[in-house]
């Protein structure tokens, strides 16, 4: 494991903040120019326990709503308040100030069956871009 | 559907929808700056996708009035009109936008998802003696609106900042059947075209390109949606449908009872008369929430549902979510009166408050 962005088919990033097990969570620049205008995040409860591939927020854009998927299994030990007064960061920084949460993973092996850049950069590139 | 102006959306990278089968932009860049562009400026839309079609033929609306909800025999040449087309059941076919180009000829702009439902219900009830055409293939339909509009159709050199409110055009230079109204679906000032690539066309590359300098911006389905909404208006397929008459979605204005009779009439009339009827009705959020289609509305004293919304958004104009449901009349009579209801978004309860349409009060609708 190391400070190197993951992704996911269902478009979330996850990237260790330092500590091996604390990894935080967002969404691609692909996935916010799907969503657009996003209006408001419904993020979940610090101290939430969220299965890999559970819904653990919800994007609302103009558009419509949107599931976000943990990546690894694990708790969820932070929230990016900034964007519950700003959801526009989503759009604008989705790889900085927009991230979403900070995950306490359970088992660190998940991290391996992420997509790494070029995998993801495949997966957008096969059409067959699913999730959102 | 491609429509002839796909290419230049996607010239733009506009992002792209499929709506009824056309192949229409959903938003270029964002959907609420594209309304915003709307409500303080300018947006041009493609609404290629609208039917256009000509009927012809000796007292042509005289006929049409048989099956229409508004009067079209009191509107003057050149006037434009709003209708519902009821079915024979009361409910609708469509609603309708409809002038006279002369004493025997009408234009008639339907919906997208309806243009093949219209024309066969139009051609089944009139008789053999009026022709009707379909104009819509090949055409290119512009809506211009926005505040800034009348500056902005005078760089077409055409003398359309002139015309008045509602008043329609049916030639542009040597093109006839061609369909020019001051007219729009979003509250505010604004011009529709229909008509052929050799009359529109022109009339795209011009404010496509000299309309920025007014703040124009192109606009999608996006943006449209939500323009419509803030203004209560009606989609059909979602606050009108086969089963909902006038009536129910609250469009009182748009049936005259004092005309000759209209086909689905009576029905419409036995329809308003039953207890059960659910009504239209516009709500709030008072809690953050954006209410989507389909969304159950709760009564929160029994938890029992009241209701669905049919169509639901979120405004910076209206400061939340917002949207329209059909309720049950008995709980309907209690929201009237301050109750609040419940509407059910991804599984969690939202409070809601009645609110009066249009939602936003400005552009058309501004108290002047």
């Amino acid at each position: 494991m190391s400070s190197e962005r993951r992704y996911t088919p269902t478009h979330e990033w996850i990237q260790s903040v330092g500590d091996p097990f604390r990894m935080r969570v967002g969404i691609t620049d692909f996935a916010q120019k799907e969503i657009t205008d996003v209006v408001f995040v419904e993020l979940p409860k610090i101290g939430k326990k969220v299965p890999r591939g559970a819904e653990a927020a919800i994007i609302e854009s103009v558009k419509a709503a949107f599931s976000i998927y943990a990546p690894m299994g694990g708790e969820i030990v932070g929230i990016n308040s900034a964007i519950e007064s700003n959801p526009a960061l989503v759009n604008a920084d989705p790889y900085g100030a927009g991230w979403l949460f900070e995950l306490k993973v359970d088992n660190a092996s998940e991290w391996s069956s992420l997509l790494d850049e070029n995998g993801y950069r495949a997966h957008l590139s096969s059409g067959s871009v699913g999730g959102h | 559907m491609a429509l002839p102006l796909a290419p230049y959306h996607l010239q733009r990278a506009a992002k792209m929808t499929d709506f009824h089968g056309y192949f229409l932009p959903l938003a270029f860049t964002s959907i609420l700056e594209e309304a915003k562009a709307v409500r303080e400026k300018a947006g041009l839309f493609d609404i290629s996708h609208m039917g256009h079609f000509l009927a012809k033929g000796p007292d042509v609306r005289r006929h049409l009035n048989g099956l229409i909800t508004s009067d079209l025999e009191a509107v003057p040449v050149g006037k434009c009109l709003y209708a519902l087309l009821p079915n024979d059941r009361g409910g609708t076919v469509d609603d309708l936008i409809l002038a006279a180009s002369g004493p025997d000829e009408v234009h008639i702009i339907v919906n997208a998802g309806n243009r093949t439902g219209d024309f066969a219900w139009l051609r089944n009830h009139l008789p053999n003696a009026i022709s009707l055409e379909d104009l819509s293939s090949g055409q290119i339909g512009l809506a211009l609106q926005g505040p800034s509009s009348p500056q902005i159709a005078s760089l077409l050199g055409g003398g359309f900042e002139g015309m008045k409110r509602r008043e329609a055009r049916f030639s542009m230079g040597p093109v006839s059947q061609v369909w020019i109204s001051r007219t729009g679906y979003t509250g505010e000032d604004g011009w529709e075209f229909f008509g052929p690539e050799e009359a529109i066309l022109p009339v795209y590359r011009i404010l496509s390109e000299r309309g920025a300098d007014y703040g124009l911006l192109q606009a999608g389905l996006g943006a449209r949606d939500l323009l419509r909404l803030e203004m209560g208006y009606p989609l059909y397929g979602q606050e009108l449908t086969p089963e909902k008459t006038a009536f129910d979605a609250g469009l009182d204005f748009a049936v005259n009872l004092r005309k000759g009779s209209f086909l689905g009439k009576d029905k419409m009339l036995e329809k308003r008369e039953e207890a059960g009827r659910e009504r239209l009705t516009g709500f709030v959020l008072l809690e953050r929430g954006i209410p989507r289609t389909h969304c159950p509305v709760l009564d929160p004293s029994t938890g029992l549902q009241v209701g669905e919304v049919t169509s639901g958004a979120h405004s910076p104009r209206v400061g939340g979510g917002f949207g329209l449901a059909y309720m049950d009349p008995v709980f309907l009579r209690e929201f009237e009166q301050g109750k609040e209801a419940g509407i059910e978004i991804h599984g969690k309860t939202h409070r809601a408050r009645i609110h009066d349409r249009p939602f936003w009060a400005g552009g058309l609708s501004e108290k002047k």
